[in-house]
């Protein structure tokens, strides 16, 4: 009874949260790798530094889409507002980590 | 009081404002091309600003008079979501290529500039091979890109020349990089712009850029540097 | 979100009652102690609120007075009227006091004395830890104005950058002044947050589920989970920096080993969400007020509460943008400027449902609506700018001037202060249940408008042409002193205006005539009360009827509640009862008694404040002794929860039986509990992320090789965790024993014996093991780790210690087990970081 309240809060948050911890991940790639001299390797076209970086960004992308694909729609905002958080969440994980594709990365 | 309205009245506001711009600190005077991108990119933002400022406050003053239908979509949708996006989103890629393009790049000439309370020491190269240690003044040759780098001996500074390019700061324990350069030979006041202590409002330096043709015959030994 | 159905409405239906009859049985239960008794010892969250909103008022006079000092001596180039040494005490003290002592405060205040009447209900969920936040939060802030006044006020900026806060370039108390004061204040920070987010969630009038609920109370709940999450942070970096400064553990010293960045990353890991913190409540408002205002309801509910939910994560994603010129690289500079850009999508979002509202129903030109009205004006400006700033480049010019000032004036003032306005003009005749005076509310309005916008609107350009923040004097700039004249002068005007703005609602409270009820013609349930409200807000909690939908009701059922027709009516049982609901759909769950009158919360604040001046004045044995008292306040406080005898349950409708808290599992401290640990794994975490900084990004020399016997350590580590996992296995078999009615004095004894174990072996470790912490900071915030896990072993401890007594009274009984389960709580908690935190070690080690 009370479980189910907090469940479905949880699920509202759920979109957020993936983004908060794909941009942790990023950003923890992202310090590691300057530090560890990850940028001066080679893997293919970029270095393997930003190849990490952009496998963290993809990871995240899927766990967002996938969240969004899984959740019913609806209108009623019961339904609506654990949608609306994978939007945010897949949103701004599209958003804040699209400098891994052109910024210099240290 | 009366005298202040006075004066106050007396200074046309446009006259006035063009007259502010160009000050020793003014960012808005850019003499080199960092400040001058970044210049840009605020006169573009203030006219962007001005736009949007009008555009919410006439949607606001529309607002008063008759219920209307008014669409939820288009609203929060629309105008939240889209319209804002539309907008940050051409900023973050602008903001991302300048800062790109200011970033040091390639080799240029290195010069120190090392921060305590309340002064600072520059080292370059002078005449003939010799390092050139000053206290006041840092010396660069004008038309080309120099590296400062940039350090501490206590608290935390920051190094801002606003006319040639941003601020870094100077942090104790690690070391800086900031690309600097000047257009022309001049003089270019610089001062310290994070918070250290009793002596901030008068932690300042100046930058000299030379000819590049004199550089580095021109940059005077320490004890010949001129008092101000 | 499907709980168990509610019971048809008119099951909830109580027989009508003379309601002078109930006013009188539940004013007799409900109000503060008469005369100078109640000033000590109410915990009425009406009192309270007002309390907090009074102080902070106060203080925002103290922080406005201050800025004045500023202005006046900006005015001129020379300034020539204070010396730095002070000027930089005053800056200081001005933006802490406005951040610290003014805006928290005040909306913690208003978040009190509004949530029970919105939400239909009594009181907060812990009355008791209302008062004793606020008295935590006067103590520390008279330390620092008593500072100020003797002279000996932090002075390094209000972000207390360090090495310049450290002990080397900031000898004498000052600094210590801002970390002790400050941190004590953060106590009621913590205590409000944990118990609105238990009100909001559990104590909702039945039937108002959550997702139907005043806007307000989503906006509250937002700022609250921050406040979980965003203070812990700020709270560890003071008490890293005060052990710093006190016994010189280098945490931020580069020359063995620390970090001023670590300092950095920390305040601003908390600093940024604060000024979300700070910015919800206000929105919340202006969610309530504009469209009853506007005769109509809000544009997109749905999407507000969707943007308060990005707001509430993505704000944490932004801290980085306060330190775009330390030399980060360019990437991770640009990660953090899109995040800083995308937050404005929410804002927008609201702003934008806001005047749809607005167009959707007929505004009207009432005194809120004015200060609403310059919300307008001066946030989008003011949004504006700090887009701008979160653009990298433009960032690299602008910070640390002028133009910062002036955008942080143009958010704060026109985002909190102006809603804040408008709320204050909203809702003072509930307060004093009088009318307004007419005109004098205007021409404040516009006093403030024009001067704030001649002060702050020039301050831009005065940034722009190079004038940095924080510096006292410009003898060599005159092209800065008719921008800063012009400031000071329209300084003065807003000073005016705010005076006529305390002077309107001092004629109001004291000359108004009586207002009506309902002046607004609200929806919400705030307003179902005669006015002023009285101690016990509602003679009878609302039905599901009036609660199931958005529109509450407001004063339409004012009277039928008055006379006792919804649920738990009155107080025959002499008791302060609330009702305690599902999470989701709000289906009664229990009944609370909440605690009455007591001088216990001054009591246990005094002697933290006792402890704190201890610290400040460096006399740390006697600090040490001074927490003795602190430890028995805390005790008696858990005493005063235990029953005296068995609690019959309540009838809260006809037919409907419910049981009182003592006999249910799922209770408010139970909940509290959770928030309050979900707080402590913020703090654990931001050590952790400390140590991982120290560790692995600091530059500077490498720490000394590893002292003691790697054998040795592993022992102690592994006897410890050994030793915590038998305790955490005691509260879950306690529990079960005594529902068995067996009696499990021997087992609990077992648990507090294997929790003091763990804090030996613990102390081994730190001992013999661990090296001089004042050596290097990766030694220094090991034993800091070292130091938080002994701490929750501890308290753990405490609570074994707690139960055995109990048990030993013969008070464990199968309903009355409150002790138990938050011992197991807190008790698997304590398991979990210790073995965290032997893992973390474990890699630190490995990686030297
Ligand atoms: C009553 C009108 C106010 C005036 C005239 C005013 C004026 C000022 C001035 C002149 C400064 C100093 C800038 C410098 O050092 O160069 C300042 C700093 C600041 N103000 Fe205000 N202020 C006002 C209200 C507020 C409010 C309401 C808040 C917050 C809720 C606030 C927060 C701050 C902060 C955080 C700082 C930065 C302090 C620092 O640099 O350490 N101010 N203000
Ligand atoms: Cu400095
Ligand atoms: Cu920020």
């Amino acid at each position: 009874m009370k479980g189910r309240g907090l469940l479905w809060l949880g699920l509202v948050a759920l979109g957020p949260a993936i983004w908060a911890a794909a941009f942790t991940l990023v950003y923890a790639l992202h310090g590691a790798g300057c530090a560890a001299g990850w940028a001066g390797i080679d893997a293919g076209p970029v270095s393997l530094h930003r190849l990490l970086m952009l496998l963290g960004w993809l990871a995240g992308i899927t766990a967002g889409g996938w969240l969004l694909l899984r959740l019913p729609a609806g209108k009623d905002r019961e339904t609506w507002l654990p949608r609306a958080g994978a939007l945010i969440g897949l949103f701004a994980t599209l958003f804040t980590l699209v400098p891994v594709l052109f910024a210099s990365s240290c | 009081m009366m005298s202040i309205l006075k004066r106050m009245a007396a200074v046309s506001v446009p006259l006035f404002a063009a007259q502010a711009c160009a000050a020793p600190l003014s960012t808005l005077d850019p003499a080199g091309p960092s400040a001058e991108a970044i210049a840009w990119l605020w006169w573009v933002f203030l006219a962007g600003a001005g736009g949007l400022t009008l555009f919410v406050m006439a949607l606001l003053a529309l607002s008063f008079g008759a219920p209307r239908a008014v669409s939820e979509r288009r609203w929060t949708w629309g105008l939240g979501v889209w319209f804002s996006l539309a907008i940050l989103s051409a900023m973050l890629v602008a903001g991302v290529a300048v800062g790109e393009r200011l970033l040091p790049r390639d080799t240029a000439l290195e010069v120190r500039a090392h921060a305590q309370q309340w002064s600072w020491t520059f080292t370059h190269p002078g005449p003939d091979g010799t390092v050139i240690e000053t206290g006041r003044d840092l010396h660069i040759p004008a038309g080309q890109p120099v590296d400062v780098r940039i350090t501490s001996a206590d608290v935390i500074h920051s190094f801002w020349v606003p006319r040639l390019a941003g601020k870094m700061d100077a942090i104790p324990g690690r070391e800086n990089v900031l690309r600097l350069q000047a257009a022309s030979p001049g003089i270019y006041e610089g001062r310290c712009a994070e918070f250290c202590g009793i002596g901030y409002a008068t932690h300042r330096f100046r930058v000299i850029a030379h000819d590049p043709a004199d550089w580095p015959a021109s940059v005077p030994a320490q004890a010949e540097e001129a008092p101000e | 979100m499907t709980e168990n159905s509610m019971p048809p409405a008119d099951h909830l239906a109580n027989p009508p009652q003379p309601a002078l009859r109930l006013h009188r049985e539940l004013t007799r239960v409900w109000s503060n102690a008469p005369g100078i008794r109640g000033v000590f010892t109410a915990v009425n969250h009406s009192t309270i609120g007002l309390r907090f909103m009074c102080t902070a008022l106060i203080f925002f006079g103290i922080g406005g007075l201050l800025a004045m000092l500023i202005r006046t001596q900006l005015a001129t180039r020379k300034g020539a009227f204070l010396d730095t040494e002070i000027y930089n005490q005053i800056f200081t003290m001005h933006g802490s006091i406005m951040m610290f002592l003014f805006a928290i405060p005040m909306l913690e205040g208003l978040a009190m004395y509004l949530l029970p009447k919105m939400l239909g209900t009594r009181d907060m969920a812990f009355p008791r830890l209302s008062a004793f936040g606020y008295w935590c939060y006067l103590f520390g802030g008279l330390i620092l104005i008593g500072a100020l006044l003797m002279g000996v006020a932090p002075r390094d900026g209000w972000f207390m950058y360090t090495p310049l806060s450290g002990s080397t370039y900031s000898p004498g108390i000052n600094a210590d002044v801002w970390l002790l004061g400050v941190t004590f204040v953060e106590i009621s920070a913590l205590a409000a947050a944990v118990e609105i987010t238990v009100t909001i969630l559990r104590m909702r009038a039945p039937g108002m589920k959550l997702t139907q609920m005043p806007l307000f109370a989503w906006y509250i709940l937002g700022a609250a989970v921050m406040m979980l999450a965003g203070f812990p942070p700020l709270i560890l970096g003071s008490v890293l920096l005060e052990i710093e400064r006190a016994f010189g553990w280098p945490f931020f010293d580069p020359e063995r080993g620390g970090d001023p960045l670590l300092w950095q990353h920390l305040f601003w890991l908390f600093g940024h969400p604060e000024v979300y913190i700070i910015f919800l409540p206000a929105a919340g408002i202006l969610s309530t007020v504009i469209p009853v205002l506007s005769r109509t309801r809000i544009l997109g509910y749905g999407a507000i509460v969707a943007s308060i939910l990005g707001l509430v994560f993505l704000s944490f994603g932004l801290w980085v943008h306060h330190m775009f010129a330390v030399g980060i690289p360019h990437m991770a500079l640009a990660f953090f400027s899109a995040a800083s850009l995308l937050v404005a999508v929410p804002t927008a979002v609201q702003v934008f449902a806001w005047i749809g509202t607005m167009w959707k129903g007929r505004p009207q030109l009432k005194l809120p609506m004015l200060y609403i009205l310059g919300f307008f004006f001066t946030f989008v400006m003011g949004g504006l700018t700090g887009v701008m700033l979160a653009i990298v480049p433009f960032n690299w010019q602008a910070h640390d001037t002028a133009f910062v000032t002036a955008h942080l004036h143009y958010v704060l003032i026109g985002g909190f202060v102006f809603p804040m306005m408008a709320g204050l003009a909203y809702w003072l005749p509930m307060i004093s249940g009088r009318r307004r005076i007419k005109g004098l509310g205007e021409l404040a309005f516009w006093t403030i408008l024009v001067g704030f916008h001649g002060t702050f609107f020039i301050m831009h350009l005065t940034g722009l042409v190079g004038m940095p923040r924080r510096i006292d004097v410009y003898p060599d700039h005159p092209e800065w002193e008719m921008l800063n004249l012009v400031s000071s002068v329209f300084s003065f005007v807003m000073t005016f205006g705010f005076a006529l703005f305390a002077l309107d609602c001092i004629l109001q409270a004291w000359l108004g005539k009586h207002a009506r009820r309902d002046p607004w013609k609200a929806p919400t349930l705030d307003w179902a009360m005669a006015l002023p409200p009285p101690a016990y807000n509602f003679a009878s909690l609302p039905r599901p009827d009036m609660t199931g939908s958005e529109y509450a009701g407001g004063a339409e059922v004012a009277l039928t509640l008055a006379r006792g027709e919804g649920v738990l009516p009155g107080a025959p049982r002499g008791h302060r009862e609330v009702l305690v609901t599902g999470i989701g759909h709000a289906s009664p769950q229990h009944v609370a008694i909440l605690p009455a009158n007591t001088a216990l919360p001054i009591q246990f604040a005094a002697s933290i404040g006792v402890f704190v001046l201890m610290m400040l004045f460096g006399l740390y044995y006697v600090a040490l002794a001074a927490l003795l008292p602190v430890l028995w306040f805390a005790w008696r406080w858990a005493r005063a929860l235990v029953p005296a005898g068995s609690v019959p349950p309540v009838e809260i409708a006809p037919g409907l039986q419910l049981p009182t808290h003592y006999d249910s599992a799922a209770t408010l401290t139970g909940s509290g509990l959770a928030c309050f640990l979900f707080a402590n794994g913020t703090f654990f975490a931001s050590l952790i992320f400390g140590l991982a900084f120290i560790t692995l990004v600091s530059p500077g020399p490498a720490p000394p090789p590893l002292e003691g016997q790697a054998a040795v350590s592993a022992m102690l580590i592994a006897g410890g965790l050994l030793a915590a996992a038998l305790a955490s296995l005691v509260p879950g078999r306690a529990l079960k024993e005594v529902s068995e009615a067996g009696s499990p004095l021997r087992l609990i004894a077992f648990g507090l014996a294997a929790n003091l174990a763990a804090l030996a072996a613990l102390a081994g470790l730190a001992i013999w093991q661990l090296g001089d912490p004042r050596v290097h900071a990766q030694t220094a915030v090991r034993a800091a780790l070292l130091g938080y896990v002994a701490l929750q072993l501890f308290i753990t401890a405490i609570f074994a210690a707690f139960a055995l007594d109990q048990a030993r009274r013969g008070e464990l009984a199968a309903g009355h087990l409150g002790a138990l389960r938050h011992w197991n709580l807190w008790q698997g908690y304590t398991l979990a970081i210790g073995a965290i935190s032997a893992a973390v070690i474990w890699a630190q080690v490995l990686s030297q």
